[in-house]
C-alpha cells in the first residue's frame, strides 16, 4: 500500500530566486525505510519539512504532497498531527515540558485524548522503549541520547502510519546515535512502520535500509536499493559517509555486488583479493623530545562526597602532535580536557603546559598565545550576530588562518552548518594565537566531507607547528587524522600508540576497515590503506 | 498505607492552606505556638537531622524579630530597662515574639511545602484550573535551569578562548553581559524549535486534556473533610471571640469556654495530621516488615 506520493515538488523561498527543491517525484510504500542523503544545503530539511504540513516553510509551491490517497493540504488538524510524525535535529530544543512521562503525555494532551487512554498508550510505549527507568526525571538531566529517544517516543505514542527524521543522530555521540538507529531498525522490522530519515551518519543506516535517495542542489539525482546507488556515486562528496565497505568496493571498482556491512566487506575482500602481501611498509613515528601538555598523576572529582572521575591520570603530548583520546560516554574525556585547559581543578597532581605548571600562568596569560579550548558544544563560541563582528571583537587575522573563511562573514553564527561553525570558532581561537589546541569532540554534528575538510585543517595546523588534542568518540577520524591515539577508559589512560598500533590491537573500539580486514590483512585501519594492499596483492585468479 | 507526600496534590494544598491561614491570620498566641512547634515537628519528621544549619540560620532570625519589636514600639506597662529615655518594655517584647514565632512557624510550613508539593504536584493542581496555565508553568520549570546551564557553558568557554583577558571586575561586566545577551538570542532561536515541535505534535488542534497522575481517592477525600471540619471549628472560635488577646497595655491571654477550648485541641490535632499519619504508616511498616 502506499502511504505517502510527492509528484513533482518544486519549492522557491521567498526572495530566492533559485528552487530550494527541483522537480522531486517518489512515493514510500508501507513499511519502506528510506534514507535521504546530500551535502549541507542540498534541500533535505526543505523537503522534508514539506511533508509535515505544520512545518511546511513559507514560500511558493508547485506539485503535489499525498498521504494515503489525500492531498495533505486537505488533511484535517488531528489526522495530520498524528498520523505523520517528525522528529528534528536538536535533541533539546524538542522538548516541551520539564518532566519525562509529561513529554510522552504532550501530544495527546493536544488532541483531547481522554486521561486513562493517555495512561495506557504512555505505559505500553515506555515500556517497549525502556523509559521505564527515567520515566519520572526531569527532562533536563537526560543525555543526549536519552533525549532523542524521548523525542521519537512522544511521537510515536501518537501511533503515526509514517515517520520522517530530519538527521535525528547529528548531535549524539556515535555509540548513542548506533543505539537509536536500531531503534529504528527494529521498529521498522517489528511495526512495519514507514520511514524517511535524512542522514549523514550512514555507516549504521545503510545496511538496513530498502532505499537510498541522494539529493544535490535541491533535485533527487538518485533513488533506488543502496547496491544499485552507492556505486553511481565515486568522486562524489556523499560516498564519504557511506559504509566503510561500500567505499572500499566503490574505490577498488573490481565489479561484484556492494558489499554494505562488515560482515560482507570481509567475505568480499577474502573472496576477491589474494592474500600474499598481507602488511604496508611500517613508517617510524617518534615522540616529539619536547612536551607540549603533560599530566601526572593527576586526581579530580566534582564534589567532596562524588566519585573520581579523573584516577591518576598520566598523560604526555609533544610538541606539534596531533593527539586523540578515545573513550566511551563517561570516560572522563571532557572533564581530562577540562582540567588540562585550567577549567576544573584537580585535588591532585601538576599539570604542566609547554613545561611550564598550570598555577605559574598568572592573570589568565595562559589563554594567551598558549592554549585554547574549543567546547563540544561549538555554538556556545558566539556572542554576535555575524561571523564578522565576531572575528572584530578578537581582533583576527583572516590572512593568517590556514583555510578560508571569507564566504561565511556576512551570516549568522548559528546559521551556519556543523562544519563552518567549527571553522569560524576555529578563527576566533587563532586571534589569542594559541601554541596548544584542545579540541572536545571537533566532529560531533559534521558530515562526512566536513569531517575530511577539519582533518585536512588539522594537518596544516600541525605543519605551522601547532600542537592539537582531540578528544573523540569516532575511531575513523581519530584513524584518519591522529598522529598517536590514547585510550580512556575509568578515569585513566589504558593504551597509547599510532593509529595503526592502536586500532590494530583493539577488537571492538577500531574503525570498520580494521575489523574487516583484520586476520587477514595486517594493520589496515583507514579505506585507503585497505584499498592499498587489495591492490598490492592483485585479484584472485580464480575470478579472472 | 499511604504516606503524607503521597496524598493527592489537591488534599495536601488544602491542608497546608488551612494550617497556614490560621498560623497567619488568627495572631493568638497560643495558635501560632501550636503552629511553630507543629511546624518544626513536621520538617524534622521529613528531614531527620539535615539541614542543621539553617535551623540556627531561622533561630538567628527569630531573636532579631524578637528585640526589634521593644525598641521600635513603646508601648506596654511593665518596663524593663530604658534606652536613650524610651522604655523597653516586656509587653513589646513579648508581642515582638509572637509575631517572630508566627513568621519562623510560616516559613518553615513554605519549607515543608515545596519539599513536598514538586513541580508536578503543583501543576497538577493548576491543571485542574488551565490545562494552559500547567503548561506554561511546565515549560518554565524547564527553561530556567536550561538558560543558567547554558550561560555557564558560554561563560566557560569565553574564559578558555582567552577572551576575558583579564581578572578586573570590569573586564568581567562586560564578558557577562555579552554572555546575557547571546543565551537570550539563544533562547529565542530555541523558541522556535521548541514551538515548530509542538505545533507538530498537534498544539493548538483542539481542546487540550490534562494527564493526572494522581488519583483522589477515599482516603484522600476523608481527609480533606478532617482537615475542613477541624478548620471551622478553629476558625469559629477565633471568630467568635472565644480565642482573644490584647498584649497593650498588659498581655491577657484567654482561651474561653468549650469552643475556646476545642479551637485550640482541634488547631493541634490539625497541624498533627500528617505527623500522625507517617507514625501510622512507619508502625505497619514495621509490623509488615517482621511478616517478611
Amino acid at each position: 500500500m502506499e502511504i505517502l506520493a510527492v509528484e513533482d515538488l518544486t519549492f522557491t523561498y521567498p526572495r530566492c530566486s533559485e528552487p530550494a527543491v527541483k522537480d522531486v517525484s517518489f512515493s514510500l510504500e508501507k513499511g519502506e525505510l528510506a534514507v535521504l542523503c546530500g551535502a549541507s544545503g542540498s534541500g533535505k530539511t526543505t523537503l522534508l519539512r514539506m511533508l509535515k504540513r505544520e512545518l511546511t516553510p513559507l514560500g511558493e509551491r508547485t506539485g503535489r504532497i499525498i498521504f494515503r490517497g489525500n492531498d495533505i493540504a486537505e488533511l484535517d488538524e488531528r489526522t495530520s498531527a498524528a498520523r505523520i510524525g517528525f522528529v528534528m535535529q536538536q535533541p533539546d530544543q524538542q522538548i516541551v515540558t520539564d518532566k519525562v512521562w509529561h513529554e510522552l503525555a504532550f501530544g495527546l494532551e493536544n488532541l483531547g485524548v481522554p486521561q486513562n487512554e493517555i495512561a495506557r498508550r504512555i505505559a505500553e510505549t515506555a515500556s517497549c522503549f525502556g523509559i521505564e527507568e527515567w520515566y519520572d526525571r526531569n527532562t533536563e538531566e537526560l543525555s543526549g541520547g536519552q533525549k532523542q529517544l524521548l523525542n521519537l517516543a512522544a511521537v510515536l505514542v501518537m501511533q503515526p502510519d509514517i515517520l520522517i527524521l530530519d538527521e535525528p543522530t547529528a548531535q549524539l555521540d556515535p555509540i548513542a546515535a548506533a543505539d537509536f538507529i536500531s531503534v529504528l531498525r527494529r521498529l521498522n522490522q517489528d511495526m512495519s512502520l514507514t520511514m524517511i530519515v535524512a542522514e549523514h551518519r550512514l555507516e549504521e543506516v545503510v545496511p538496513v535500509c530498502d532505499r537510498l535517495m541522494i539529493m544535490e542542489n535541491g533535485a533527487l539525482t538518485a533513488n533506488g536499493s543502496p547496491e544499485q546507488v552507492i556505486p553511481t556515486l565515486r568522486g562524489q562528496g556523499t560516498l564519504l559517509g557511506m559504509p566503510a565497505a561500500a567505499r572500499l568496493y566503490t574505490e577498488l571498482e573490481d565489479g561484484g555486488s556492494c558489499p554494505l556491512t562488515v560482515r560482507d566487506g570481509r567475505s568480499y575482500v577474502e573472496s576477491t583479493y589474494r592474500c600474499e602481501v598481507t602488511e604496508l611498509p611500517a613508517e617510524n613515528y617518534t615522540v616529539p623530545d619536547l612536551p607540549a601538555l603533560t599530566l601526572s598523576n593527576v586526581w579530580f572529582r566534582y564534589d567532596r562526597h562524588s566519585r573520581d572521575i579523573i584516577k591518576g591520570l598520566e598523560l604526555s603530548v609533544g610538541v606539534g602532535e596531533i593527539f586523540c583520546i578515545l573513550g566511551g560516554n563517561g570516560s572522563g574525556k571532557t572533564t581530562a580536557l577540562s582540567t588540562a585547559a585550567g577549567l576544573l581543578k584537580p585535588y591532585k597532581g601538576t599539570i604542566r603546559v609547554f613545561g611550564k605548571k598550570l598555577g605559574d600562568y598568572r592573570n589568565r596569560s595562559l589563554y594567551r598565545e598558549c592554549l585554547a579550548l574549543l567546547p563540544q558544544d561549538i555554538q556556545t563560541t558566539f556572542l554576535h550576530n555575524s561571523v564578522r563582528e565576531e572575528l572584530d571583537e578578537c581582533g583576527a587575522d583572516l590572512s593568517a588562518l590556514p583555510f578560508d573563511i571569507s564566504p561565511l562573514l556576512d551570516k549568522h553564527p548559528y546559521d551556519l552548518s556543523g562544519g563552518e561553525q567549527q571553522l569560524a570558532a576555529l578563527a576566533k581561537v587563532f586571534a589569542a594565537k594559541p601554541r596548544l589546541l584542545l579540541l572536545d569532540e571537533p566532529t560531533k554534528s559534521l558530515d562526512a566531507e566536513a569531517k575530511a575538510g577539519m582533518t585536512a585543517v588539522l594537518r596544516s595546523l600541525k605543519a605551522s607547528g601547532i600542537t592539537a588534542v582531540i578528544v573523540t568518540h569516532d575511531p575513523e577520524f581519530a584513524a584518519d587524522c591522529a598522529d598517536r591515539c590514547a585510550m580512556l577508559f575509568g578515569g585513566q589512560i589504558v593504551s597509547v600508540g599510532t593509529p595503526i598500533e592502536f586500532f590494530s590491537a583493539s577488537s571492538f573500539y577500531t574503525t570498520a576497515v580494521s575489523r574487516m580486514t583484520r586476520g587477514y590483512y595486517n594493520g589496515a585501519v583507514t579505506v585507503a590503506q585497505a584499498a592499498e594492499l587489495c591492490r598490492a596483492n592483485g585479484r584472485k585468479e580464480s575470478l579472472l | 498505607m499511604r504516606s503524607f507526600s503521597d496524598f493527592d496534590p489537591a488534599a495536601v494544598t488544602i491542608w497546608f492552606f488551612s494550617v497556614i491561614g490560621i498560623a497567619m491570620f488568627s495572631g493568638h498566641p497560643l495558635l501560632i505556638g501550636i503552629s511553630l512547634a507543629g511546624a518544626l515537628l513536621l520538617f524534622l519528621v521529613f528531614n531527620g537531622t539535615k539541614h542543621l544549619s539553617s535551623h540556627l540560620f531561622f533561630l538567628l532570625m527569630f531573636a532579631v524579630l524578637t528585640v526589634v519589636n521593644p525598641l521600635i514600639s513603646h508601648n506596654g506597662a511593665t518596663v524593663l530597662l530604658v534606652i536613650n529615655d524610651r522604655p523597653f518594655t516586656l509587653e513589646a517584647l513579648l508581642y515582638g515574639a509572637n509575631s517572630a514565632a508566627m513568621i519562623v512557624g510560616v516559613i518553615y510550613w513554605f519549607r515543608s511545602f515545596t519539599q513536598i508539593m514538586t513541580s508536578e504536584k503543583i501543576l497538577c493542581v493548576t491543571g485542574a484550573f488551565s490545562p494552559k496555565l500547567a503548561l506554561v508553568l511546565s515549560m518554565a520549570l524547564r527553561t530556567v535551569p536550561m538558560l543558567v546551564h547554558r550561560a555557564e557553558q558560554v561563560s566557560s568557554t569565553q574564559k578558555a578562548m582567552g577572551l576575558y583577558s583579564d581578572d578586573n571586575i570590569i573586564d568581567d561586566i562586560r564578558g557577562r553581559s555579552r554572555v546575557f545577551s547571546i543565551v537570550s538570542m539563544w533562547a529565542l532561536e530555541n523558541g522556535i524549535i521548541t514551538a515548530d515541535s509542538m505545533s507538530a505534535r498537534g498544539y493548538g488542534s483542539g481542546r487540550r486534556t490534562q494527564l493526572r497522575r494522581f488519583r483522589f481517592t477515599v482516603s484522600d477525600a476523608v481527609f480533606t473533610l478532617v482537615t475542613l471540619a477541624l478548620l471551622a471549628v478553629t476558625a469559629a472560635a477565633s471568630a467568635l471571640d472565644s480565642l482573644s488577646y490584647t498584649f497593650y497595655p498588659h498581655i491577657s491571654i484567654t482561651s474561653e469556654g468549650v469552643l475556646g477550648l476545642c479551637g485550640a485541641a482541634a488547631y493541634g490535632v490539625l497541624v498533627l495530621l500528617p505527623v500522625i499519619i507517617e507514625t501510622e504508616v512507619s508502625l505497619r511498616w514495621k509490623y509488615l516488615r517482621s511478616k517478611i
